[in-house]
Order: C-alpha cells, then structure tokens, then sequence
C-alpha cells in the first residue's frame, strides 16, 4: 500500500521536474539538473567514475571502520614483505605494515590534496580571469602576461621545484600543485566572461546601478562555474598523478604517512619478488585517476549542449 | 655461386647474432662497468675530497707516499716512497722515492711533487686538512717542514707528539696523494692551487687516470699503463650512478653492469641461486650512526640522550631488512681495527627508556627534526627509529634529503636529530677519535669541524685523553687508552653509534679480482679481471 503511494509520490515527482512550463525559477532550475542527471545516467562510464568517485570518498569517510588505524604505520620487523594472506589482504611493505591498512588510510592523504588543490585553484584562477575578461585592456594584458609566464613552464617540473623550495610536507605539496595548476582556470574564467561580457542581460543590471563586483559575483560567476567545475573534475586525475609523483620522489607526505606515491617509491625496491608493495598502491592510483577522468568525462558530455 | 651464399649467410647471420641477448648486453672485455650509489661525490680533488665515494675514486687514480695494498692489506708498504727513516726523537721522517715512476703525463714523480701535494693539503685547507694540520702544519710553517731535500729525498717533519705508526698511517691517506706539480699550477685560478681543475681532471701516478666526472652520473677512469706495478688488466672502468638497489639487480642479471656494490638483502637472497652471479662479503669499516645536537633543549640533557640510545631495535634491524649488511657494533670504532671493542651496551628497552625521560622532566616526549638521506637502508632505518621512539613518546619528523643535503645540514650544525655513516681515513683508531671524541674549541669558527663538534659536544678533557692515547707509544697502553675512550663516547657522547657496515658485493660470475677493503681506500680496481 504505501509502497505504490511513494511510487505515485515518486511518477508525480517526475513529471514536476520535467514539467515543460515550469511554474518557478526554482523548479526550472531543479528541472535542469535533474534532466542533466538523466543524461548522465544514460552514460555507463561515467556512472562507472562516478561510482569510483563514492567509492573512494566513502572509503577515506570510513577508513576506521574499514581498517586498522594502528596497522597503516605499525612496524612489525618479523612479518616483512608477506604475500597476501587472510591477515594482511594486500600484504606487508618493507618494515612489515599492513598494506591493505596503509592503502585505505591513503585515501584519505590524496582526497585531501585533491580538495586543498580545487579549494585553491578555482578561486584563484576565478580572481584572475574573471577582472582579466571584465576589464580588459591593461587589467587584462597584465594578468594574462602572469598566467603565461606560469603556463609557460611544464606542470610536473614547476611543482617540484615549488615542492624543492618549499621543504617537503603535504601542504607544501599542495600549495605547490595549486601553484601550477591554476593559470588554465584562468583562462577558461576570461574566455567565459568575455563571450558573455556585452550580453545585454549584462548591459541592464549595469543600466540599474549594479557595481562591477555585484555584476561579477551574481551574474557572471555563476555562468563560469559549470565549465570550471568540468575542468576541474577532469584535472583531479592530473592532481592526484602530481601528488603520487611528489610523494614518490620524497617531497610530498612524509614518512610514515601512507601516501601512495610514497609507498609506490619505497616498493620498487623489491619490485621484482615482492611486486605486490609497489603494485597495489599503483592499483589505487591509477584505478582512481580513471575515475575522476570518466566523472570528468561525463559531466562534460552532459553540459555540452553540441552533444545533446 | 658459393660466394653469393656465404654472402647470403653472413647477412642473415649478423642480424642474428647483434640479436642474441647475450652480445648485446655483454660489457666489452676490457671494460669493467660497475654500479654504486656514488651522489655524495663533491669532488675528486684529493686534497679536498672526503666523501666515501670520492675517496675510494681518488685511491684508484692517484698513488700515495705509502699504501696498503691489495697483495695484502695489513701490510704497511711504500706507495711512491720507496723506503723510510724516523729520527729517534720521532719528529722527522725521510723517505726516498722509488726511481722511475711516472705521472700518467710522462713526467717523472719527483720530491718535489710529493711536497706540493702534501703542502697543498694545508694550504688549501679544506675538510680532510685536519689531517696534516694535526701534526703541527700551518700555512706559515708546512713550506718548511715538508720539503724535498733531493730529487728523490722527501724530509717531513712534525712538530707535535704522535707515535710513528700514526703519522706512517696518516701518509696512507688520501691526503698523501702525489699530485703532479706542474699540472696542477699550469691550471691553477686565482691562487687555488689547481683545485677547481682537479675537481673533475687527474693529475696523477696510479692505476688509472680520470676521463670523466659527470655528477649523479658515472666516473670514467682509464688504464694507466705506466703504472708501477703494471698495467691493470681492465683498460676502463665506468663507476655509474644507480642508486636503486632494485636497478643494481635488474642491470646485473642482464649483463649491462658487471658489479653490483648496494644490493640489500632483499635483492641478494634471489640472486644466491643464479649461477651467472657471484656474492662475495667484505667487512666495512663504516660506522652508521645517529647524531644528537646538544645545542637543541632537549638533546642537551644526558639522560634524554641515554634514554634515545635505549629506543632503537639494533637487533630488530640487522635481523630483517639490514640482515647480512650490518653488525651492531655501538663503540666508535669498527671491529677489525686495532683496540677496537665490541661493546653493545644498548638495546632496546622502551621502558627503561620511558623511566629516563621521565627523571628528565619529559614524561610525556617531546618532537625532533630527523634529518636522513633519501636512500634505502637510511629511509628503512629511519623510520624504525621514528617508530620506537614514537613508543616512548618522541616523535620524529623526519626529512629526507639527498646526502649531500644532509652532509652539508650536518656539518653547518642546523640538524638535531640525524642519520649518516662515517668512514674511517686511514687505517689506525685515531682516524675515528681524532673525530667522534675531539672538540676542546666549540665556536663557530675552529681550527677542525670533528664529529663532536659538529654536534657541540664539548669535551675538553675527553679530547686531551684522546691526544694522550694518539702519541702512547706502549701499544698495549694504547689499546686501554683507546678502549676506555669507546666506552666513554658510547655512553655519554651525543651519538647513537648503531651498525658496522659488511660490504656484500655481487659480480658477474666472469668478473673476478674486485676488493673490498676495510676502509673506501682499499677498494681496489686494478685487480678486476675478466
């Protein structure tokens, strides 16, 4: 019985969503997403990221339910470099941890980069291509002579010479990957502001006394949010790649951190007997870079209207 | 017709044997290609380099006044000298050279050469200078204390007290090596006496002379076929710089090196079986270590030092992934040379631990900067430690680092906790007194940078102990002087003095002749055959 009344709650749902003549901006706005989510639905890859996504937030979220807080770092010399087995279900590193331990509490280190990173980076590339396509003329030359400069070298170089001159450690690192990541932000935040720039949606609330922060923050932001939240789902399988790549060379989370650049680093030295030590945080890098590339991915071919 | 297919055969032939595995990763027959982590290399100057991989470079290019050598290495003999006198007071030595030697220029080895490199030394005064310094050489005076009396005659003399064996020791370091003259001056740059172009050239009369240093890279020597005891037998020997153990192996057993010098346990248990592969075990003679700042709140205090000596698993470690490399071994100095005493008074011991700092007025720990190479065994070593004194409440942060960063943290005092070995200069227990228990000036600016200074240890009357045992000529005084000096560092020193190195070298099983000596300068090249 009250099994069909939700399923009747849930059909008269629908249809208020994908209502053609919307009674509100409010639910235009939610009738939008909600067609957008059934495009997206249709897409099986990207469900699949998308599925690889929850998964690993629901992993770092429950990483203590899940494994052994204690295991990740604990040293135990007499059981070193074991074969997977009941106990130790991806096996035990160099010093005798518990891989399996150190790969769920990993999770947690590279979500964390990969949050601090987008925290930094939209914001930022947001300041400067928003001012840099508003204003344009000298604001705009000057700011995107900048983001040149910093586009101008190669990623993964910039940021280890960031991460060298910064001393190791996780927020270096992050600060490091942010500095390097944001000049394309700020290009796609000044190519959105100047094709919507003259629009005369624009041009009224100017004619209402609306001040050029007003404009920018309300009308223009968040136009540019969508395609810069695409971009940056597309880029967290680079950031997650930086970091992996910082920590194998020493300069991102320091030891006994379970960072999984790290552990890769420290396995390839008994990569050919022990291959499990190095392949298995190797397994989780790449296994969620392709998520977040196929999240990526979708959402891209969900908000371009070409492809619709 | 039978032309043609002979012809025929040879172009299908060749490919195939370019093909074979075996001819292409082959080192040519006349070249040795051995791999080593050698990154601590900052230059092959002997009168300056003091690295371990520097010297055991420089002890293959350059001849010393005297040597031990690979015939038999406990037996003291002349290098370039050919013969010896020590006055009866024990202040002034002469040698006479061995006639007939040759820089690898074709220049005749004269005394004076011999004098301008030891002179050298101490006018330049870098890092090893403490060498000569000791003995009473200044700047002012070294001119006229070493000086050569004929073309063949050196005459050195000494102005402070020291047994002959030391000072004959001494002359077997690197810092007797016998750098041409005028090779050295023709390139010299504002008055450096050659050393910013000996850095990367030879000048020398050894076994071979130096083609190329390319930093973080590979050293490339050549045969020097007017060499004194002949020719080697390899015409090249390229020292490349792999510093993964798991690239050692990897390279071994495809054939593209011919000796592997940093495998870890890890990678010479699966070699055992491989018939292509020989492992040999050398004794070292290298002392891996912690150094404790004393100027740091916390290391100052001897009982958070003792009770830090009680939270390292010694055994844990040399039992797993050190097994077969390392012996504990806490006294200053290595088993094997003279009075050296196995005296292990550490091991670990969380509770005892935990009671010391507890009387120190840290019950509940406190935090430290670990400073530590980035390469293994030093990364594996360091956290162990991270985690046994993380039992007893001191957390360690530990920043890896290239060795070089670390060597240069070290000796500029900025460390307070850090990880490294040291090696021994010559082959007599002062090498390692002289430093792990020498600092009676603790300034900024002293005449010497030992150990003990490094780590602002200061020791006045432990110093003068030490110089009382270097010039005791009664050995077996000595030997108790010594012994008590060990006991006296290990226990009160801001050192925790943990493993003695064994050398486990593996080579191609056609590889043969390669020696591990005890100490960097009697890692010999010249006796690797094919």
């Amino acid at each position: 019985m009250s099994d069909v009344t939700l399923r009747a709650d849930l059909g008269h749902w629908r249809g208020w969503l994908l209502d053609q003549a919307p009674g509100s901006r409010w639910q235009a706005r939610l009738g939008r997403w909600y067609r957008a989510w059934l495009g997206f639905r249709r897409n099986g890859l990207a469900m699949t990221g998308f599925g690889v996504v929850l998964l690993l937030v629901g992993i770092a979220i429950f990483a203590p339910l899940i494994a052994d807080r204690e295991a990740a770092t604990l040293q135990v010399l007499t059981q070193r470099l074991e074969p997977a087995s009941w106990q130790h279900w991806f096996g035990t590193d160099e010093l005798g941890r518990d891989i399996y331990a150190r790969v769920v509490f990993g999770s947690r280190i590279t979500l964390t980069i990969v949050a601090l990173v987008s925290a930094i980076v939209v914001p930022v590339g947001l300041g400067i291509g928003l001012p840099a396509g508003y204003f344009g003329g000298m604001v705009d030359a000057v700011l995107m002579r900048i983001t040149d400069i910093f586009l101008a070298f190669p990623r993964l170089v910039l940021a280890l010479a960031f991460a060298a001159a910064l001393g190791p450690g996780i927020e270096n690192a992050v600060i490091a990957i942010a500095l390097t990541t944001w000049p394309p932000y700020a290009r796609l935040a000044r190519a959105e502001t100047l094709t919507r720039r003259r629009a005369e949606f624009i041009e009224a609330a100017e004619l209402q006394g609306a001040s050029h922060l007003r404009i920018l923050l309300t009308q223009i932001v968040p136009l540019c949010l969508p395609s810069v939240i695409i971009r940056l789902t597309l880029d967290m399988a680079g950031i997650i790649l930086t970091a992996a790549g910082l920590g194998f060379l020493g300069l991102g989370a320091q030891p006994p951190a379970p960072e999984w650049g790290a552990m890769v680093s420290s396995g390839r030295q008994v990569l050919l007997d022990q291959w499990w030590v190095a392949t298995i945080p190797g397994m989780a890098i790449f296994i969620t870079s392709v998520g977040f590339n196929l999240l990526g991915d979708g959402l891209r071919d969900v908000s371009d209207s070409r492809a619709g | 017709m039978s032309k043609r297919l002979s012809f025929a055969t040879l172009a299908v032939a060749l490919p195939l044997a370019f093909a074979s595995p075996v001819a292409h990763a082959a080192t040519p027959a006349d070249t040795v290609v051995i791999a080593k982590q050698i990154d601590d290399i900052l230059t092959l100057d002997p009168g300056e380099a003091y690295e371990l991989s520097g010297i055991e470079i420089a002890t293959n290019i350059y001849d010393r006044l005297l040597r031990y050598e690979a015939e038999d290495v406990t037996k003291l003999v002349g290098g370039v000298a050919e013969s010896w006198t020590i006055s009866p007071d024990g202040k002034v030595y002469n040698f006479k050279l061995r006639p007939n030697l040759k820089f690898q220029s074709g220049a005749p080895v004269t005394a004076e050469d011999v004098a301008f490199s030891l002179q050298r030394v101490v006018l330049m005064n870098k890092t090893p200078a403490f060498l000569f310094t000791q003995l009473g050489w200044t700047k002012d005076n070294v001119k006229d204390l070493v000086k050569a009396t004929g073309p063949n005659a050196l005459q050195v003399t000494i102005t402070e007290d020291f047994a002959p064996s030391l000072v004959l020791n001494l002359m077997t370091s690197i810092v007797a090596s016998v750098v041409e003259k005028k090779v050295a001056m023709a390139n010299e740059v504002n008055g450096d006496l050659g050393n910013a172009w000996l850095k990367s050239h030879s000048a020398a009369s050894g076994a071979y002379r130096l083609v190329a240093w390319k930093p973080n890279e590979s050293v490339t020597l050549e045969a020097n076929p007017t060499f004194r005891l002949g020719a080697p037998a390899m015409k090249r020997v390229v020292v490349r710089h792999v510093p993964e153990p798991a690239s050692q192996r990897l390279l071994l057993e495809k054939g593209d090196i011919d000796i592997a010098r940093d495998l870890s346990p890890d990678q010479l248990a699966p070699l055992a079986e491989n018939k292509a592969i020989r492992i040999e075990q050398f004794p070292g003679a290298n002392t891996w270590y912690a150094a404790m700042n004393t100027a740091d709140e916390h290391l100052k205090n001897p009982k958070v030092r003792e009770a830090m000596k009680y939270l390292v698993d010694y055994n844990g470690m040399v039992n797993s992934f050190l097994k077969g490399r390392f012996i504990v071994q806490e006294s200053f100095l290595p088993l094997g040379f003279f009075s050296a005493i196995a005296y292990n008074p550490y091991k670990l011991d969380v509770a005892k631990a935990k009671a010391l700092l507890a009387e120190a007025g840290y019950p509940n720990g406190f935090e430290l900067k670990f400073d530590a190479p980035n390469t293994s065994p030093f990364t594996e070593i360091a956290q162990s430690m991270q985690q046994t004194m993380g039992q007893a409440g001191i957390k360690l942060n530990i920043v890896p680092s290239e060795l070089k960063q670390v060597i240069g943290v070290y000796r500029a005092r900025k460390h307070q906790l850090l990880l490294i070995s040291w090696g021994p200069d010559y082959f007599d227990p002062h090498t390692n007194a002289d430093t792990f228990a020498h600092n009676d000036d603790n300034s900024d600016t002293p005449k010497v940078r030992p150990l003990a200074w490094r780590n602002h240890w200061y020791i006045p009357d432990v110093t003068k102990d030490m110089l009382a045992a270097a010039k005791e000529l009664d050995t077996k005084k000595r030997a108790a002087m010594y012994a008590d000096l060990q006991r006296k560092v290990t226990d009160e020193g801001p050192f925790i003095i943990m493993f003695q190195n064994t050398a486990e070298v593996a080579s191609r099983a056609n590889v043969k002749g390669f020696k591990g000596g005890i100490t960097e300068d009697l890692n010999f090249y010249r006796t690797i055959k094919k």
